[in-house]
């Protein structure tokens, strides 16, 4: 909400440069998030009368004239304005002069420009005679601004403007209203707090509202059908008003605030609403059909024509103004078209009405159609203010549009104001706040936004030492209810920066559970980062279909049955749903970087992956969401160098890596069984017949044209598995030498090495402390189907070994793999 | 020369004659071992395994006669001795002649490459944040990303039909009911739901806001939360906690200020904008907002069923990429998701 310097400072004479304002409001709730300074001082601009004027030799549109400023010697200044005349009396700026000029593509942009004596198009021009956008006036650059014939001549422009209450120059605030403060979306709110902070009166316009009845009540009835949402609606009748344009100062006061001025009527609505914060409307009294005003729900959709010639639908419910035959606004959001002020309108009814926000927010954001009158009446106006407003309105129609008061007004008000009140302990608000302020102070504070605060008998409330209140709220603050509330705002109004901090805060006695998770999660992610794999965070949301290509059963969050999460309300269909897996967001990355030149990369995500499905994992029913880790590297894994060649990534690199932080977590034995899927070379993991994960190749032609090779472990899994071992226990080391074996085995190539090995360590018993793998043979003498796979066997024990203790060992192993797949020694 | 081991193995044991010792004894003596391949073939020629002189010589001591043996036996086993310690007199002479200044080893040549890895901005500023807060007693807690309705608004005093649930644009996955978490906040719900105060928890998290993408907004983000419930905490508790935060992450000459502001789950709010000096800008810098805290709301309390009679709160959330952007100087919160390997590559691990 825009705030403007000079308007506030009708309401409280703070005497606070531009900067201490701005930093008032910040400090006490009302966040500055702009500033802007409208118009330039227009020291320079004086008023001068055209004498003469003369088509410019070269140019058709341009004028030459003879300007007087008073003085001896007229200038001539070249205009281009289609409007200029002679006698004219217009604002000149002289040479010298600084003016903000606007920018003709981007009339927002003013540029400071300082006027030369020129020549245009061969003729001298000694200054420029302004249009209102170039004094910073409104955005009009219709023609130069021409002023009234008694404006005197040579006088300085800023100071006849001043004389007619408008100012030169003024700064723009910006405000950020938090929902809890409809009291200061207005003027008169602002002006409300930053009288109570510099402790000087807050000084309201002098309104003399009428009783209810009166002559309105015979020109108008107001009918509330719909209570429950309009507890207030008070209508006022103005007549014989000539609707014309509004007098600048009222205008200036508008284009301040953002607001285009339209005509003097609406203008004041608009004025009144941006003065004290209650939404007025004006209707053309003679569109009001039988005189008379119903506020109602409605019961079935309709459509309505809105005031800006827009077509809409309303839902059932919605609460509306009608008169005796037909709708004519959208209460609290915008009026109708058939009864809208027109340049034809002589009588006008304004209502100034109390909604139910909830009410006014379903209807706004039904019709996605948010006015300056809804965003008030959602947040919640004043339930005391609508006969004030309503008479300010009037007041300045009669005053600024020639219109007659008709007596009295319409006050249909099912629903009374109670007065609020609630108890207010000054112990608890030092047990929240943290500092004691003293009583007189608290009182004064509250009293200055104004809160009642009535000291109560200490005798009702055992054991508090300070005083306790019974504070009698004001009806504008709505968000006030509870002692907590008050609490906040005697800390508000006091400072937050004026709360010490403790020299030293205790702290409970009690010991935090270590997070053992989050401490083997940094460990991986810190031997990833140092074994060459750099860490991604890709976007959580991916097209739907992109998403179901990547729900496979095979993944970790797959299964069968799931679906994809989607989401109702997406920014765009390429976020749509959420990911099932971290592969998608990886081959991006990839996609990104292979792009941009990079011929080979290795990632590493850790993050959460979503599927709708119930498991015994669900947190929220019906869906999973299980935190993965994603490796994943594609092109060039060892770069060429002098000490050796190049050559790609394959699905052992990943492997390998994969199979470190196993070996890091100390778990040991966990197999990969060959599993299919959409992806070759694919694996499942399993440890002690729990699932681990996947590892696989892709080939995403759309993603690399090359093999990405990646693993996706379940790391809610992995990281229980690790957990489950607890702390490690030392082993004895041996004291004894260990003896190696090397066995080759020949054996049918169907037979999975993995399978073998398992098999081997099974066999070797004890005695066996590590065998390996160290060399594949394929070729040679050996037949198409068979192949040769050499082991590195380790022996040991706590004693030292016999030969024949090794030689027996062996022989199981020779003949456990004999018998399970056939395998003999190489001879 | 080569001819001895055959001449040995075929003369009888009794017969083998001193001098073919000395023989030896003279050869091994007098082989040069100047180089690698030379010490290799030496090595090989008297104590490999299968061919080698002296292997050869010990595998006939049982065959010796009893009374000779045992002279047979000392006299290889000084040949065995000697073998060695020319072996190793001749590795260390190879190895000192590696010494600097003698070899022809460039050693300006480049070492072999270990691929450099990195850890992500955002891991390094959210463990940061995590890492302060746990040494001052703080426990780590996590939630979900897919919330229900009540733990990320209603619990947390958002009521219905107010403007206070626009302050959050929420991706909604069933209506009404269930949605992406728009902050972290939940989990203080989850935390407060499974414990009894005394609660100090950190929250670290990804949050979700339904908010047109650009250099300053993103569709998500990460937040830090934190929580501490106990008997007589107040607001000057709070600001001890975050001035001590801020000064461990800008240094300890950090100027920080509180002004009001509005959550609806604490009261009093505040927001926490800290100093950054920039002398390019009139005043020499300017006020950036870092984090939103406040009181814990009664309401919330009760909502968890703990007496707000009894305990007080604070409760306190920060966005981890305004703090890595301010950190790092990173203008554009795209640049965080994009993982171009140029970006990632300048932060290490």
């Amino acid at each position: 909400m825009i705030i403007s310097a000079n308007w506030l400072s009708a309401y409280v004479h703070h005497g606070l440069g531009i900067d201490a304002l701005e930093n008032l409001l910040t400090m006490c709730g009302l966040e500055v998030d702009g500033l802007e300074q409208i118009g330039s001082d227009l020291d320079g601009v004086v008023i001068g009368q055209i004498e003469h004027t003369a088509p410019h030799p070269n140019a058709d549109r341009l004028t030459c004239c003879t300007v007087s400023l008073g003085t001896g010697n007229p200038l001539q200044i070249v205009c281009g304005a289609p409007n200029v005349a002679k006698g004219q009396r217009v604002p000149v700026a002289t040479v010298g002069t600084t003016l903000l000029l606007p920018d003709r593509n981007d009339p927002a942009r003013k540029t400071p420009v300082t006027l030369k004596k020129v020549k245009l198009r061969g003729e001298f021009s000694e200054g420029m005679i302004c249009a209102e956008d170039e004094l910073g006036l409104s955005d009009n650059h219709d023609g130069i601004m021409v002023l009234p014939g008694d404006a005197p001549v040579g006088e300085s422009f800023a100071r006849w403007l001043a004389e007619q209450r408008v100012s030169v120059h003024d700064h723009a605030i910006d405000v950020a209203i938090t929902p809890n403060r409809p009291d200061a979306i207005s003027h008169i709110g602002v002006a409300r707090d930053v009288a109570a902070l510099v402790a000087s009166p807050l000084r309201l316009p002098e309104v003399a509202v009428p009783e209810p009845g009166g002559a309105a009540a015979d020109r108008i009835s107001i009918d509330i059908e719909a209570p429950e949402l309009c507890h207030r609606y008070v209508g006022m009748v103005v007549t014989g008003v000539r609707i014309g344009e509004s007098p600048a100062w009222l205008k200036q006061r508008l284009t301040a605030v953002g607001l285009r001025p339209r005509n003097n009527v609406v203008d004041i609505t608009n004025f009144v609403m941006h003065e004290c914060g209650q939404p007025l409307h004006a209707f053309d009294l003679a569109m009001v059909e039988g005189r008379r005003i119903r506020v109602r729900a409605t019961r079935t959709e309709q459509a309505f024509v809105t005031l800006d010639d827009k077509e809409r639908r309303l839902p059932e419910g919605t609460l509306m103004i009608c008169d005796g035959a037909r709708e004519v606004a959208i209460a609290g959001v915008m009026g109708g078209q058939n009864s809208e002020v027109t340049d034809e309108t002589t009588d006008v009814l304004i209502e100034s009405a109390w909604f139910e926000p909830s009410s006014i927010r379903r209807t706004a954001k039904a019709l996605s159609l948010q006015t300056d009158a809804s965003y008030r009446f959602e947040r919640g106006v004043d339930p005391t203010g609508q006969a004030w407003a309503a008479a300010r309105a009037a007041q300045l129609m009669c005053e600024l549009a020639g219109g007659t008061l008709v007596d009295g007004m319409v006050d249909a008000h099912p629903t009374p104001y109670e007065p609020r009140s609630v108890h207010v302990r000054g112990e608890r608000a030092r047990a929240i706040i943290g500092v004691d302020i003293p009583v007189e102070r608290v009182e004064g504070l509250l009293a200055a936004i104004g809160c009642t605060p009535v000291r109560l008998e200490k005798d009702g409330f055992p054991g508090q030492d300070t005083p306790v209140w019974d504070v009698t709220l004001p009806p504008y603050r709505p968000d006030m209810e509870r002692e907590i509330d008050v609490i906040e705002e005697i800390a508000r109004l006091h400072g937050y920066d004026n709360i010490p901090e403790p020299e030293r805060s205790s702290i409970p006695n009690f010991t935090p559970d270590p997070d053992l998770e989050r401490g083997l999660k940094a460990r991986v992610r810190s031997q990833l980062a140092s074994r060459g794999f750099r860490e991604i965070y890709t976007n959580s949301m991916l097209p739907v279909e992109k998403a179901q290509a990547f729900l496979d059963p095979a993944l970790p969050a797959g299964q069968l049955g799931e679906r994809v999460v989607e989401t109702l309300n997406p920014i765009t269909t390429e976020m749509a749903a959420l990911r099932p897996s971290l592969l998608p967001g990886a081959l991006d990355a990839i996609r990104f970087n292979r792009n941009h030149g990079r011929r080979g990369v290795r990632f590493f995500e850790l993050g959460r992956v979503h599927v709708r499905k119930q498991s015994d994992r669900s947190v929220i029913d019906g869906f999973t969401e299980i935190e993965t880790l994603l490796l994943a590297a594609s092109g060039v894994w060892k770069k060429q160098g002098w000490t050796g060649s190049e050559r790609d990534v394959d699905i052992f690199d990943i492997k390998g890596h994969v199979e470190a932080i196993f070996a890091s977590l100390r778990l040991v034995g966990v197999r990969f069984l060959p599993a299919d899927g959409p992806f070759p070379q694919l694996a499942r993991m399993e440890w002690d017949n729990t699932y681990m994960g996947i590892i696989g190749c892709t080939y995403a032609s759309d993603v690399t044209g090359q093999a990405v090779c990646f693993a996706e472990l379940d790391w809610d899994a992995v990281s229980a598995a690790a957990l489950s071992l607890g702390t490690v226990r030392f082993e004895r080391i041996s004291r004894y030498p260990r003896v190696d074996r090397d066995l080759a085995l020949v054996v049918n190539k169907q037979v999975p090495v993995g399978t073998l090995l398992a098999d081997i360590v099974e066999a070797g018993g004890d005695l066996l402390m590590d065998a390996s793998v160290f060399d594949v043979f394929e070729g040679g003498q050996l037949s198409e189907k068979e192949r040769s796979v050499a082991f590195s066997l380790t022996f040991g024990a706590h004693r030292t070994l016999r030969d024949n203790d090794v030689d027996t060992a062996v022989t199981r192993i020779l003949e456990a793999v004999a018998t399970k797949h056939g395998a003999q020694l190489r001879a | 020369m080569w001819s001895i081991p055959e001449r040995l193995a075929a003369t009888p044991p009794h017969k083998i004659m001193s001098e073919d010792l000395a023989t030896l004894r003279q050869e091994i003596e007098d082989t040069p071992l100047g180089t690698e391949e030379a010490i290799d073939g030496f090595r090989i020629r008297f104590l490999s395994r299968k061919q080698g002189v002296i292997t050869a010589l010990m595998k006939r001591i049982p065959d010796i006669a009893p009374e000779n043996r045992k002279t047979y036996g000392q006299d290889v086993n000084a040949l065995k001795q000697r073998v060695e310690a020319r072996l190793e007199e001749a590795q260390q002479a190879l190895s000192s002649s590696n010494a600097p200044g003698t070899d022809q080893t460039d050693i300006t040549l480049p070492g072999r490459v270990v691929p450099e890895g990195s850890l992500h901005p955002l891991t390094q500023t959210m463990d940061l944040i995590v890492h302060a807060f746990s040494s001052y007693g703080f426990q780590i807690a996590e939630g979900t990303e897919i919330e229900d309705d009540w733990h990320n608004f209603t619990a947390l005093n958002f009521p219905e039909d107010h403007p206070a649930r626009d302050m959050q644009d929420t991706f909604f996955i069933e209506e009404g009911k269930t949605l992406l978490r728009t902050h972290t906040s939940p989990v203080q719900i989850r935390v407060m739901k499974s414990q009894p105060p005394p609660v100090r928890v950190i929250v670290p998290g990804r949050v979700y806001r339904n908010e047109a993408i650009s250099y300053k907004s993103y569709c998500l983000f990460h937040q830090v939360e934190g929580l501490y419930v106990d008997q007589g905490v107040s607001m000057a508790d709070l600001k001890h906690i975050l001035h001590a935060f801020a000064r461990t992450l800008f240094g300890h000459d950090v100027r920080m200020r509180f002004r009001p502001s509005f959550f609806p789950f604490t009261e009093p709010s505040a927001e926490v904008d800290i100093w950054w000096p920039d002398p390019d800008l009139p005043g020499g810098g300017r006020w950036l907002e870092i984090l939103g805290c406040g009181m814990v709301d009664p309401n919330v309390l009760e909502a968890v069923d703990v007496d707000p009679e009894v305990y007080t709160g604070y409760a306190f959330g920060m966005g981890v990429e305004r703090i890595a952007m301010l950190r790092y100087g990173i203008d554009d919160i795209r640049t965080l998701y994009e993982n171009d390997v140029r970006f990632l590559k300048q932060f290490k691990s």
